[in-house]
């Protein structure tokens, strides 16, 4: 029996006839030549223009990349196997768009934005081109306001401001895609969108973070843009230029908003593909000249915009609007001098390192924070981790330094020790679980008791343990200090003096 | 096809300028034309492409078929073409000849594919609109393609005006399906 689809109602069809433009207008044509491994070349099409839209038979599309004399080289934009020689090819005079809007959120689409999670199509009339020139000077206001990641280690010392580009880079297997789902989590109830871009991985890794970010409660804010291991590289590296799109949406209504490209590694490949076989002339590591350009023009987007920008894009008037960038490296073998990495390094405000061994010896997240930094960040952290962590870093640091050295040595003098034992402690506080962000409330708390020694009473493998039961100590009996510190975020000598009793009321008291 | 075109484009080019300077353009495109029929044809192209061959018994072998049509120009074109191995190309060659001699000439090649045969009133109405929009002389060629169901399809060099009524189903196909 034949079903009837959810758009074959008579009003759709009927609202779809008014709006069909049935004026025959002049078209640009061309001809097949060849098409192999997804790229078409086309003789003809005299008039195109580079990145336009081209339409071969059967409804697939084509991206124009390369205009030569005699003829143009295209990608096809999904299957091109019915693509034959001799076939025609016609511009559309349009370039590349993707939906986007609040209808696109907790939905899961392709690089065209096709929706490709089964759950019907998008009810949205907004579209955006794929690519657009990042706002310029004028447009753009400082970084100055936090955008949490829930991770202690990173919100202390290395922290991101709303509109700020932090890279995040490692080797496989560092928890860096684990870090980036982690941080749109976080964002649940904060008013930040999240759009998370899937570059080249598996299909089976894509749906564990869609269950897991359903799980957390975090698919209502979150657009998954998917270009899976087995899409046509034309789709791997059209997917962070999509996705840049639909969170510009947010951007230009004056909201904030997160965007993770997981990872820009395998776009870089995707489009080293695409170049060699358009038989642009190969560079460094066989990367086109452009490799640059490909990852600054799509960095550049993500940006902090003032209210006059806002308003004269959307009319909303007194808001700021911004796009963070959380884009992933993966490196081979912990090199970082190899030519993506550099670049997008350079291209950043900042990057977080994530390192095997680290990982492997139980440190979680395992950042190194010697050469984790953030350029912009320290202007939007929030005044109560700004001022407890400071010393955080600087103990770290510290300890690193004399844990080398102290190796060697066999007896060490008490302030030494004392460097050391903290040192220890706190490399054990900044441990923290998958799928466990933190408040700013609970972060500035396991960070007070750090800093103002109620830990070196604690053995070291009980801080864990200890941090644990302080929180839910502190969330149940001073919720209220507590909600002070999440709302405003400031520290003053009375939080100060609330925080101290809390911690000596709880050593007092509690057991862990 | 579309590297054969950059190769045939500088002897093209050359046979233009040649023709123009001789005020011969009609007598070089009868001579080209000729030559590039031979050269397409099966047989010939495999003693074109024939490596026991030297370039001027390959050469003469299409001079000698061409006969009195060619000059002595034309038999010099057809040698430097035999010596650069490039005979096979004299298709290309001609395509962008007449290309070039329609510049010249401001005129245009427009084919006219319709569902029903023009009357003569039509096709002359449609040569002068086509003649206003794309402003250069308009060399009529009419078709007939039932399928079209109705309107025209018109196609001038890689430009095409689709008026057809199977174009317009398309598009309201793709429209409600969308």
């Amino acid at each position: 029996m034949q079903q009837l689809n959810p758009s074959e109602i008579s009003e759709i069809i009927k609202k779809r006839i008014d709006n069909l433009d049935v004026t025959s207008q002049a078209q640009n044509e061309g001809t097949v030549v060849s098409v192999f491994d997804g790229i078409v070349r086309i003789h003809g099409l005299a008039d195109v223009m580079y990145g336009e839209m081209i339409e071969f038979e059967g409804g697939v599309y084509g991206l124009a990349l390369n205009l030569e004399r005699d003829s143009v080289g295209a990608v096809v934009l999904g299957d091109y196997k019915n693509i034959a020689e001799g076939q025609t090819a016609k511009c559309t005079g349009r370039i590349l768009e993707v939906p986007t809007g609040e209808a696109m959120l907790g939905r899961v689409v392709d690089a065209l934005g096709n929706p490709i999670d089964g759950k019907g199509p998008i009810e949205t009339t907004t579209k955006a081109p794929v690519e657009r020139v990042a706002p310029g000077v004028i447009s753009r206001q400082g970084v100055d306001q936090p955008l949490e990641t829930g991770y202690k280690s990173v919100d202390s010392m290395v922290p991101v401001g709303r509109g700020q580009r932090e890279l995040i880079i490692g080797d496989r297997q560092t928890g860096k895609s684990a870090m980036a789902i982690d941080a749109i989590i976080n964002q649940k109830g904060t008013g930040v969108k999240c759009v998370y871009v899937a570059i080249g991985q598996k299909q089976s890794s894509i749906a564990n973070v869609v269950r897991k970010l359903e799980e957390h409660g975090a698919m209502e804010h979150t657009i998954i843009v998917a270009a899976g291991a087995s899409d046509p590289a034309s789709m791997l590296y059209l997917a962070p230029y999509s996705g840049c799109a639909m969170g510009e949406y947010f951007l230009d209504k004056g909201e904030d908003a997160l965007i993770v490209y997981d990872d820009l590694t395998k776009q870089a490949w995707a489009y080293r593909q695409i170049s060699l076989l358009l038989k642009r002339p190969p560079g460094r590591e066989a990367y086109p000249g452009d490799v640059f350009y490909l990852h600054s023009r799509l960095l550049e987007r993500a940006c902090r915009v003032n209210p006059d920008y806002v308003k004269n894009v959307s009319g909303v008037e007194g808001q700021t609007g911004s796009l963070t960038a959380l884009p992933i490296i993966e490196t081979q073998g912990g090199d970082v001098s190899a030519f993506v990495p550099t670049n997008v390094i350079s291209i950043t405000d900042g990057q977080i390192f994530l390192e095997t061994g680290l990982f492997n010896s139980g440190i979680r997240p395992a950042m190194n924070a010697g050469v984790s930094v953030s350029r912009v960040g320290g202007a939007a952290q929030t005044k109560i981790i700004k001022k407890l962590g400071g010393g955080i870093r600087l103990a770290l640091a510290q300890y690193r330094e004399l844990a080398a050295f102290a190796q060697f040595a066999s007896d060490l003098d008490d302030a030494t020790r004392a460097q050391l034992e903290f040192g220890q402690r706190v490399t054990e506080l900044m441990k923290q679980k998958q799928y466990a962000p933190m408040s700013t409330g609970e972060m500035g708390l396991s960070i007070f008791a750090a800093t103002e020694g109620f830990l070196d009473d604690v053995e070291v493998n009980k801080i864990g343990d200890f941090e644990a039961a302080l929180i839910s100590y502190a969330n149940s009996e001073f919720a209220d200090l507590m909600a002070q510190i999440n709302v405003k975020g400031d520290y003053s000598k009375d939080i100060a003096a609330g925080l101290k009793e809390l911690v000596e009321k709880f050593k007092a008291t509690q057991a862990w | 096809m579309a590297e054969l075109t950059t190769l045939a484009r500088p002897y093209a080019k050359a046979a233009f300028a040649e023709a123009l300077e001789q005020n011969a353009l009609v007598q070089w495109s009868d001579m080209l034309s000729i030559a590039a029929q031979f050269a397409a044809d099966d047989g010939l192209e495999k003693v074109l492409l024939h490596p026991g061959l030297t370039a001027e018994q390959q050469a003469t072998a299409l001079t000698d078929l061409c006969g009195d049509k060619l000059n002595q120009a034309g038999k010099n074109f057809l040698m430097i073409l035999s010596e650069n191995k490039r005979l096979t190309l004299l298709p290309q060659i001609v395509e962008a000849f007449e290309e070039l001699k329609a510049a010249q000439e401001h005129a245009i090649d427009v084919t006219v594919v319709s569902a029903f045969e023009l009357t003569d009133a039509q096709q002359e109405t449609l040569s002068q609109a086509l003649k206003n929009k794309l402003q250069c002389d308009v060399r009529l060629t009419g078709e007939v393609d039932q399928t079209l169901v109705g309107g025209v399809i018109i196609r001038a060099g890689d430009l095409v005006i689709d008026g057809s009524v199977r174009g317009k189903l398309a598009k309201l196909a793709e429209a409600m399906n969308s």
